[in-house]
């Protein structure tokens, strides 16, 4: 029976195509599978020969630049002058400028944002990575380039751009109505000195707000806390010595830094009425730490101290400014403050946590979880 | 005398500024004044404190004020929520309690204060929009507009 023998003769030599039958059968399910993914994600992935043209594009590319697999093949032309040859203002973008082409010669991930030309001739903003791709032997054949469309993005940050200016702008507006409205309404029936202490804190409102204004309304600095409080003060003095301010620069909760600028505007008022800078030779200390604790969080210790007034007599009725700061104060923040009238100058110690910056406040988890 | 005299109210409010301004008002009004300018505390005084009535602001910083209107739900204690935003600025679950609009004005709060005070109607939590107290055509204009704008 030659052929049952040869059959068993011939094992060896027909099991080297069954093996490779079966090997391309594993490769073409393999490629199956990578096609499966590749043409469901959302992101454009491309293939970059050494050449810098394109040998592969998924469907995600496809749709982004409006060009088929085939048509970009067929213009046999790097891939930068099929979608990114002209800058938006019209200029020839050249090959050598890109910095998505750059990953191959220059041998590492490149990121960044760019605008492609869309096959109809309009463009749009894309966010990409390039990695280069290499051989068995460590050798660079060529470049991965993964890219996604950037316009809701792009638009999403444009609009918010446009309502932080609509909000500085009406913030301001406000306030100067507010003013004039006070102005309009007391004219000739409120005391001149009246008017003009409300004009200040409108002021001392209004400043704290050109702090936060300068950060988006994030945080604001202590440091341009504290001088913009007591500017309206320093700018008219001659001597310079009158304040001596130290500590550390921290950022500080919008609501901190408004509260915390009204509250060191009240204590310059008392001080150029009452106190320190009532007189030529009055002085001022104000002298901060920050004790850092966990990640965002601290502790502002804050002492203002006046030398050099008339001796100091503790006022009979609490008024504006002692209340905002004794009482208000740390029940806003869980802090503490006080006012000490002391006989050689009043002296004023806030204590204040600083919580974690931005919009999203700290304890919201943890309380709301709460039963 | 006012209606309001020596009622024990209990004030959450957030702004330092806005704080003093609403106390002041309640103060005027003859009632007994207790301020709360942070969740924790306002929880705390909520719980355990007794009160007539409650002025809550909505916003307080990055929270808002209804774990504070549960709890008061629970004891029992009538309250009011105070907001820039009117009806729309309140979760669905709590639009039947009455709101004073800010900017707070003194007869707007004391209108709407008498009125949470007298109803004979207990706002629930997650009543239907419709399910609100019947007496609210008897609040004050601004109120009242709003009010229509959700009926």
């Amino acid at each position: 029976m030659p052929s049952s023998r040869q059959s068993v003769q011939s094992t060896a030599e027909a099991s080297a195509p069954l093996a490779s039958l079966r090997r391309s059968g594993q490769l073409f399910e393999t490629e199956r599978r990578l096609n499966a993914v590749l043409n469901n994600a959302s992101v454009s992935i491309f293939l970059m020969d050494d050449r810098q043209h394109c040998v592969y594009m998924n469907r995600a590319a496809e749709k982004l630049t409006g060009f088929t697999l085939d048509e970009v093949l067929a213009r046999d032309c790097p891939l930068h002058d099929v979608v990114h040859h002209t800058y938006p203002d019209g200029r020839p973008f050249p090959l050598q400028d890109c910095a998505i082409d750059r990953a191959f010669p220059e041998n590492n991930q490149e990121r960044g944002e760019e605008v492609f030309v869309h096959k109809s001739g309009h463009f749009y903003p894309v966010g990409f990575t390039a990695s280069p791709i290499r051989d068995d032997t460590a050798k660079i054949i060529g470049t991965i380039i993964e890219v996604r469309d950037i316009s809701e993005e792009k638009a999403a940050a444009e609009r918010q751009r446009l309502l932080i200016n609509e909000l500085n702008h009406r913030v301001k507006n406000t306030l100067a109505t507010v003013q004039s409205i006070a102005a309009q309404t007391f004219r000739g029936k409120t005391d001149a000195a009246v008017r003009r202490v409300f004009d200040e804190r409108m002021l001392a409102l209004s400043d704290a707000h050109n702090v936060l204004v300068a950060d988006n309304w994030e945080s604001a600095s202590l440091w341009s806390v504290v001088e913009r409080a007591l500017a309206p003060h320093a700018s008219a003095e001659v001597d310079s010595d009158r304040f001596k301010l130290s500590g550390p620069d921290a950022r500080l909760h919008p609501k901190i830094a408004v509260t915390l600028s009204m509250a060191l505007h009240e204590l310059m008022t008392n001080a150029s009425k009452y106190g320190a800078l009532s007189v030529p030779e009055g002085r001022v200390a104000v002298a901060w730490s920050v004790r850092h604790e966990d990640a965002g969080s601290g502790q502002l210790e804050l002492h203002w101290q006046e030398r050099g007034g008339p001796v100091v007599v503790a006022p009979v009725r609490t008024g504006f400014g002692s209340r905002l700061i004794e009482r208000q104060l740390p029940m806003e923040f869980d802090g503490s403050a006080e006012i000490v009238y002391e006989p050689a100058g009043v002296a004023c110690r806030l204590q204040i946590p600083l919580t974690e910056l931005g919009w999203h406040g700290q304890e919201t988890a943890t309380l709301q979880g709460a039963p | 005398m006012s209606a309001l005299e020596g009622r024990r109210v209990l004030l959450v409010e957030d702004e330092s500024l806005v704080a003093m301004l609403a106390e002041d008002m309640l103060v005027d009004l003859g009632c007994d004044v207790t301020v709360a300018m942070r969740l924790d505390k306002a929880l705390a005084h909520a719980r355990n404190g007794s009160f007539d009535l409650a002025v809550l602001d909505v916003n307080l910083g990055a929270q808002r004020s209804y774990p504070i209107a549960d709890v008061l739900f629970e004891r029992g204690v009538r309250f009011l929520f105070a907001t820039g935003y009117g009806f729309a600025g309140l979760e669905q679950a709590y639009r039947t309690i009455p709101v004073v609009q800010k900017p707070y004005r003194l007869e707007q709060m004391q209108d709407i204060l008498i009125h949470v005070m007298t109803c004979t109607m207990r706002p629930r939590k997650d009543a239907p929009a419709d399910a609100g107290c019947g007496c609210r055509p008897a609040m004050s204009g601004a109120l009242r507009f709003q009010a229509e704008g959700f009926a």
